[in-house]
């Protein structure tokens, strides 16, 4: 019985890795994959790449209708990751070595080209508040903002909102704090969080990951105390009488496969694939 | 004494009994409270049969997504119930007793596997291999039917096999000693004697085949246009749920729940006339 | 030295009469074709699932055991060790309770379906679709309701409360539909026989019908129970995703949540593959439990 769950196994292993390891082969189609219509990496990427075009005062989103479309960073990571022929852009704050980041008109994805404006693609993180904040949110959003709270940031990938920040002072509040909103931002919340409850010790924060919309929403409600939006605010949500604070920027990194040989792209470029102007890799003019 | 006893329990029953048509109502209520007007403002015919979904022009046509959604989940009806139903006559009637328990195990354990594991699975096993073998992206309408059709294997399999077991052994006996052979007797006896049961085995997975979204949305390359072919992406109208609700707010938002209502009310319409062809053929009967 | 010939020799018989049914069998499908091929077919769909199955969990298995350190276990989650433990003890919480809410009322359902209602009732017909119109709702419009009607409008909040709530009305229908079926089973000759040796219908009902429908209705219970442990769209909106053990009106996440959230910024994919591995041992320890609890109760 035992060596037929060990062979049951061993065949298991042998046919995952002989799998795992047929993904090769160049055809040369760019194979293109974008975020989501609304999502706040997407809408910072096709603005600053002018794949969004105005016309008649109406400003369209000229992503080509052929780009596969994903709601999540992982799934864009493994797919890029898989394909060889695959173009995507992720948060610079989850980029790691599974996929390559390009360099975009000579600049390199990193965070000191996104502070010092060399790298240009980059969105805000917002948190929003509602009109009654309690003394411990404000605590919490002072302590965001503080010197302490902007280097946690830095120290995650992000860059500051305010390089020149005031050390945080303690105040003597207590209570318990929701802060629910965007998946972008709940990993450097939950930093800061954890910090904050270091120094603080009578406030607990709760972090709810789910998306910048319920962040928001719950924020105006008042399901949360604090929201958090990965994107700019919509004119429907500035009239819910909502205060909106930039915590961080976060760069976004255009990402190939690691086989792909392309190291540098210029904006026209990326703006090219992604409206569907330019189709093959062999195509991409210089 | 006993006799309010009884009648007490039957209330209980009963109340038991209408739980569901509670859910159901409020489930109605709260939809079509934040769907029927969206749909109202983008005028019904426009959303239902408009192609072109572009949200950020307020140009909401989900007609894409409705026909994607038929086709994915015919798919896997395809590739799903025959497989399954075959699955189950084994499981009843040929499999030998020593390794029953394991199986059956296992395909317990398939129904409890989460769909964001099969999407991973299917993302990073399936879709290469697609790719691979018929070139493309690999995310497309075959890869999203070839994932749901083993996602609902389980969920048919299970009590379609517990539907087989409750046909009285004298059937298949009876059949036997007609002359019939074993695969006869089980095929043209025992599964019409459980067809009520199978018919709400597949009805189930099917229930999960439209609805499932999580695997989905990792496989089906989700573009919000027409579908193209069997190895083109395509979006379902779940995955427009949830691929977008994120970060939508107004218009959008209430033209993603109103993509729910439409959901909702094709399930329905599936139901109810699943539920005709189920009395038409007791009728006939 | 006898006897043992003879047992040799019987041996011997034994497998030719064996080998010749196998060939029997083989010549009958050679006269009918078509039987044949079903047996086939059978037999292939049979390896065809099995096969996936094997896949699957190899797959799984691989890909997580690497990376299930005895860390992943702590009592306290942190963004630098993020402990699989606080959504391992909600999942069994909120396996519990639902199933404690759920099954007793789906239950009782089926028996009024089947034990009670007279054919061609209206009512009935209106349970009828309202339960498979209920069991074909995506999780993902669950959610929606959920955080419209539990979350906001009874001003629950996100919490295990409303996550349960949701999870009940999801698996109801499921419950339902299989007791219903495993009810309907049951030989009417049982219940004629409990009638007449002057046994109540209620007495009939959960001394005889019950206990001989208990395998299907756990066929049910064991659908749900995956489908509330695998389930990720309709508890992101309703019970939200902090990583503690919170009180029934606090917020936590279930494991197939965990792993949703470690997964979907690709910043703990090793993590989340862990948790895939432990959330499998899960469903197969809790399948094994409902199979011994299944045993004892047809049984007593």
């Amino acid at each position: 019985m035992k060596k037929k769950i060990v062979g049951i196994l061993a065949a298991a292993v042998i046919g995952t890795t002989a799998f795992a390891t047929v993904a090769s082969a160049a055809s040369g189609t760019i194979n293109v994959i974008s975020r989501e219509d609304g999502s706040g990496t997407r809408g910072a990427f096709i603005e600053l790449f002018g794949i969004q075009e105005e016309k008649d005062g109406e400003k369209i989103d000229m992503t080509t209708v052929d780009a596969s479309i994903t709601n999540s960073t992982s799934v864009m990571m493994t797919t890029v990751a898989g394909d060889e022929n695959a173009i995507g852009y992720i948060s610079l704050g989850s980029l790691n070595d599974t996929v390559k980041a390009v360099k975009i008109d000579g600049a390199e994805a990193t965070a000191e080209n996104v502070a010092n404006d060399t790298y240009k693609v980059s969105r805000p993180f917002n948190i929003v508040t509602g009109e009654k904040v309690s003394e411990a949110a404000q605590d919490f959003v002072n302590y965001i903002m503080s010197e302490e709270g902007q280097q946690i940031v830095e120290d995650n990938g992000y860059i500051k909102a305010d390089a020149e920040a005031k050390p945080y002072e303690a105040a003597d509040v207590e209570g318990k704090v929701v802060v629910a909103g965007s998946s972008s931002i709940s990993p450097v919340m939950e930093k800061l969080k954890e910090a904050y409850e270091a120094v603080n010790k009578n406030v607990t924060v709760e972090v709810q990951q789910s998306d910048s919309t319920t962040g928001v929403t719950s924020a105006a409600e008042g399901i949360c105390d604090i929201g958090m939006a990965s994107r700019e605010l919509k004119d429907e949500e500035t009239e819910m009488n909502l205060t909106a604070t930039v915590i961080a920027k976060d760069g976004i990194a255009v990402v190939v496969n690691n086989e792909n040989e392309v190291e540098d792209l210029t904006s026209d470029q990326v703006k090219a694939i992604f409206t569907g102007e330019t189709t093959e890799w062999e195509d991409l003019a210089e | 004494m006993n006799k309010i006893k009884e009648r007490g329990m039957k209330i209980v029953f009963m109340v038991a009994a209408c739980a569901s048509v509670l859910a159901v109502f409020l489930i109605c209520l709260f939809l079509f409270a934040s769907g029927i007007p969206a749909i109202g403002k983008i005028g019904p015919l426009e959303f239902l049969f408009g192609t072109e979904w572009r949200p950020s022009n307020d140009m909401y046509g989900i007609f894409p997504m409705i026909v994607a959604s038929i086709y994915v989940t015919g798919g896997a009806i395809l590739v799903g119930v025959p497989v399954a139903l075959l699955t189950s006559v084994f499981m009843a009637r040929y499999c030998p007793k020593k390794i029953y328990r394991p199986l059956k195990s296992g395909i317990e354990l398939m129904a409890g596997v989460p769909s964001i594991v099969y999407g991973f699975f299917g993302l990073v096993v399936m879709v290469p291999m697609i790719r691979e073998t018929f070139g493309g992206t690999g995310t497309s309408w075959l890869a999203a039917s070839l994932l749901l059709g083993i996602m609902i294997l389980p969920t048919i399999i299970g009590p379609t096999e517990s539907a087989l077991r409750s046909v009285p052994e004298s059937y298949y006996e009876g059949s036997l000693a007609l002359g019939a052979t074993k695969e006869r007797s089980i095929f043209r006896v025992m599964l019409p004697a459980a067809k009520s049961g199978i018919l709400a085995a597949v009805v189930l997975g099917i229930g999960r085949a439209i609805g499932e979204t999580m695997a989905v949305i990792m496989v089906a390359g989700n573009q919000a246009r027409m579908p193209q072919g069997i190895l083109k992406g395509l979006r379902t109208m779940t995955a427009n749920i949830v691929t977008e609700m994120g970060y939508a707010t107004g218009m959008h938002r209430e033209a993603l729940i109103a993509t729910g209502v439409v959901l909702f009310v094709f399930i329905l319409i599936i139901n109810l006339s699943l539920s005709l062809l189920n009395r038409r053929a007791e009728n006939a009967n | 030295m006898q006897t043992n010939a003879a047992a040799l020799n019987s041996q011997v018989n034994s497998k030719k009469r064996n080998s010749s049914s196998l060939t029997d069998q083989l010549r009958s499908y050679l006269r009918h074709p078509g039987s044949g091929i079903l047996a086939f077919l059978t037999g292939l769909a049979a390896v065809l699932t099995f096969a996936v199955l094997i896949f699957l969990v190899g797959y799984i298995l691989i890909k997580g055991i690497p990376y299930l350190t005895p860390e992943l276990f702590s009592f306290e989650y942190n963004s630098e060790n993020v402990s699989l433990m606080p959504s391992l003890i909600n999942t069994f919480i909120m396996t519990v309770l639902t199933l404690v809410i759920a099954a007793p009322i789906g239950i009782f359902a089926a028996i009024y379906l089947v034990e009670y209602a007279q054919k061609g009732n209206r009512l009935v017909k209106v349970i009828r679709i309202t339960a498979e119109t209920l069991s074909g709702i995506p999780s993902i419009v669950f959610g929606l309701f959920g955080m419209l009607f539990f979350v906001t409008a009874l001003q629950w909040g996100m919490s295990l409360m409303a996550g349960i709530c949701t999870l009940v009305i999801m698996v109801l229908p499921l419950i339902m539909r299989t007791s219903e079926e495993a009810l309907k089973a049951v030989p009417d000759s049982y219940r004629e026989a409990s009638f007449g040796l002057g046994a109540g219908k209620l007495r009939t009902i959960f001394t005889i019908v019950l206990p001989s429908a208990v395998p299907g209705i756990l066929a049910g219970i064991i659908l749900a129970i995956g489908r509330i442990i695998g389930e990720t769209a309709a508890l992101l909106y309703t019970s939200g995703t902090v990583a503690q053990v919170p009180n029934l009106m606090g917020s936590g996440r279930t494991l197939a949540l965990h792993m949703y959230v470690l997964s979907s910024e690709g910043l703990h994919m090793n993590q989340a593959s862990a948790t895939a591995v432990v959330i499998l041992v899960f469903v197969l320890v809790i399948n094994w439990l409902s199979g011994k609890a299944a045993k004892r109760i047809a049984k007593g």
